[in-house]
């Protein structure tokens, strides 16, 4: 009886599988149909105006967390100033895999533009290519290293004039003199080795009282806990260091450490930061400068640029993409620079709330 | 703790010790009080969570979920604790070990039911666990702004302080719950008839089943245990970042695994000390913590806590071979 019941069970399982397969086969019909109907449209691009109300162009960011609702409410604001039809998808864990599953849907749908912020660029280039195959214009924020992949990749900055940045604040807290160590998430991170290398020449060259206590950054490997019990380290190995700088968003662990051994007020901290992450440091003197860029604008930057782009009218070197600090790009290859580092200190702390 | 090292242990120290003095022969910095008091700090939520490890695994089982316990505990205590206002640091713990007793209970009656290995039980639920509260709870992560002031108080809190010309040192506050579940767990293992069942059914089920004890029970103690542990635990661990994220802990649970098998405890249950888990833990941070004082890249600590972890399951497994023919048991 038991027997009996399990094949039908199955066979109804089976037969299922195999109309959920037949009716999936329909569906990828129906979507290439889409996309082979859409590769016409954009070819008469031409004709249709340049009215951003006909444009739909989609955001996919890496996650959700405070950092891409910040994204999304810059968004918003596009959405608001030229009426461009622009949304913000999220995808529910930060991965590849859930932002190539969307960007087939978006394909399928046959939007005019991608914008993304990919968890892992070189994932993602195969999609990318299926995208712009079928006449989408790709855009991405975050991902110089694939740029060639892609219509445009909007950056907040050149990493070598963020890197600088790290090093004039650090230098300006330790009044030009003094040990100092530097930190990275992990060796590999090639925007965290850009800024480190480019903070440790900048201060080579123009502070000669500065000495760097290690040849290379430690790693926090991205946790508070790391940084905290690196810095705790460091400050055994090196009693007389006078300043720390974080590439990672992790000096609210150094500046732990420091208030543990009394040493907040004398020791330096420049890191990279998120506002609500580390407002108690700024505030209570711990951390003299955070660094960082405005999701906010990066993510309107983008879209906008998608829509000049999807539009024909393209951009250029010196195109002002409207957002703060993306006013005058400069274009390098597929890359578009802005200048929008953004600082903080503890007297502009409570005007961001990412 | 025994009164007595066994030969073990006694290895482990030695070990110990000569790994100190070749630190402080190439850095004489390491020689203060403020290097142990470090190591206290930085190894305080290992050692928590080490103990309720060590339970588990001389009852024969292994639990891979705790730090994801741990985070569940934690971050739902106080995301309660910031949407309703609540300062208060007992509540903190009581209710994150109440959530921790919690999952801990279904790990025990997931394995019992599905007579499964505890491994993959548990290294389910860790999954499960951390699913549910990235999904259902949140999953924002909290600057120390917006925690209660109670929290941050405790983790920079110090018993006392010594000042030197350069900065100060406390011994941290958080030596406390490691002390409690340190003596807990002793008197649990040691003093009790159920710490005989641990034992017992880590030997042998069916043998501890026939001598009376309830492997039932018994199981749903031990996995309570290390959820409650790994609750407090995760207080701990937030009061000492003083934030809160959705995505921490989990993942560091080998480590803490290697420790308590480096401090020689059976992998198959039956045996375990306490103290060698201390010593276990020690040795792992007392490596991590040593390596910028002599100059060396963090690569170096894979290799160095590879390597022990090696040597340690080498001499348990040695010593158990030779004290089975010393019994003349031959297993192999």
């Amino acid at each position: 009886m038991k027997k009996r019941l399990l094949s039908v069970v199955l066979s109804i399982a089976m037969l299922s599988t195999l109309f959920a397969g037949c009716s999936s086969k329909t569906a990828t019909e129906a979507s290439s149909q889409a996309a082979s109907t859409g590769t016409a449209s954009t070819v008469s691009t031409g004709s249709k105006s340049a009215d951003p109300a006909d444009y739909k162009v989609v955001m996919i960011v890496k996650q959700s967390d405070s950092w891409f609702d910040d994204m999304a409410t810059g968004i918003e604001q596009l959405k608001k100033d030229t009426g461009l039809n622009v949304s913000v998808q999220v995808p529910e864990v930060g991965d590849a895999a859930s932002q190539i599953s969307i960007m087939e849907d978006l394909i399928a749908q046959n939007v005019d533009a991608i914008c993304v912020v990919p968890n892992d660029p070189a994932a993602l280039v195969p999609t990318i290519e299926k995208a712009r195959k079928a006449g989408i214009v790709v855009v991405t924020h975050e991902a110089p290293g694939t740029a060639d992949n892609v219509d445009l990749d909007v950056e907040a900055f050149a990493n070598e004039a963020f890197g600088e940045l790290f090093a004039k604040n650090l230098a300006k807290a330790m009044g030009g003199k003094g040990k100092y160590a530097g930190f990275v998430g992990g060796l590999t991170m090639e925007t965290h080795m850009a800024w480190y290398k480019a903070a440790v020449n900048y201060i080579k060259k123009n502070y000669p009282d500065m000495q760097n206590v290690a040849d290379e950054p430690y790693e926090d490997g991205n946790s508070v806990e790391g940084a905290h019990d690196k810095a705790l380290e460091v400050l055994k190995a090196y009693p007389d260091i006078a300043g720390f700088f974080d590439c990672s968003a992790q000096g609210g662990g150094i500046c732990e450490a420091l208030q543990e051994n009394g040493k907040a007020k004398t020791v330096k901290v420049v890191s990279l930061a998120l506002p609500s992450m580390s407002s108690t440091y700024l505030k209570n003197g711990s951390m003299s400068h955070g660094l960082c860029w405005r999701p906010a604008d990066a993510g309107y930057a983008a879209c906008y640029a998608a829509y000049l782009i999807a539009s024909g009218q393209g951009v250029a070197n010196g195109t002002d993409l409207k957002a703060t600090g993306y006013d005058n790009i400069e274009l390098k290859g597929h890359i578009g620079y802005g200048n929008a580092p953004l600082e903080f200190t503890a007297s502009n702390i409570n005007d961001y709330n990412f | 703790m025994k009164k007595k090292l066994d030969q073990y242990q006694k290895m482990l120290m030695v070990i110990i010790i000569i790994y100190s003095v070749f630190v402080a022969l190439k850095n004489p910095q390491f020689l203060k009080v403020q290097t142990v008091f470090d190591i206290i700090k930085t190894s305080s939520t290992t050692m928590i969570v080490a103990f309720g490890l060590l339970v588990v695994m001389i009852s024969g089982g292994i639990d891979v979920s705790f730090m994801a316990i741990a985070l569940f505990g934690s971050y739902t205590s106080l995301y309660t604790m910031i949407k309703t206002g609540i300062n208060n640091l007992a509540f903190a713990f009581a209710l994150s070990a109440f959530i921790g007793v919690c999952l801990g209970l279904i790990n025990a009656l997931l394995i019992n039911w599905l007579k499964l290995p505890p491994f993959i039980i548990t290294l389910g639920t860790q999954n499960l666990f951390h699913g549910i509260m990235t999904t259902f709870i949140s999953d924002k992560s909290f600057g120390s702004g917006v925690l209660p002031t109670c929290l941050h108080q405790f983790g920079q809190g110090t018993l006392f302080k010594i000042y030197t010309e350069n900065g100060s040192a406390g011994l941290t506050v958080s030596l406390i719950p490691v002390l409690i579940a340190g003596i807990l767990t002793y008197l649990i293992l040691y003093k009790t008839m159920l710490g005989r069942g641990i034992v017992a059914i880590g030997n042998n089920e069916e043998s501890a089943r026939r001598a009376g004890f309830n492997p039932f029970i018994i199981r749903l103690f031990v996995y309570g245990y290390s959820g409650a542990l790994a609750g407090m635990m995760g207080i701990v661990y937030a009061a000492q970042v003083n934030a809160l994220y959705p995505n921490k802990m989990v993942g560091d649970e080998l480590m803490i695994v290697a420790a308590v098998v480096i401090g020689g405890t059976k992998i198959t249950g039956g045996q375990g000390k306490i103290f060698g888990s201390v010593l276990g833990v020690l040795i792992i941070y007392l490596l991590n913590s040593t390596l910028i004082l002599i100059g060396l890249s963090s690569s170096w600590n894979n290799l160095f806590v590879g390597a022990i972890l090696v040597i340690a399951v080498a001499v348990t497994s040695y010593q158990e071979r030779v004290k089975n023919r010393n019994h003349l048991i031959f297993t192999e």
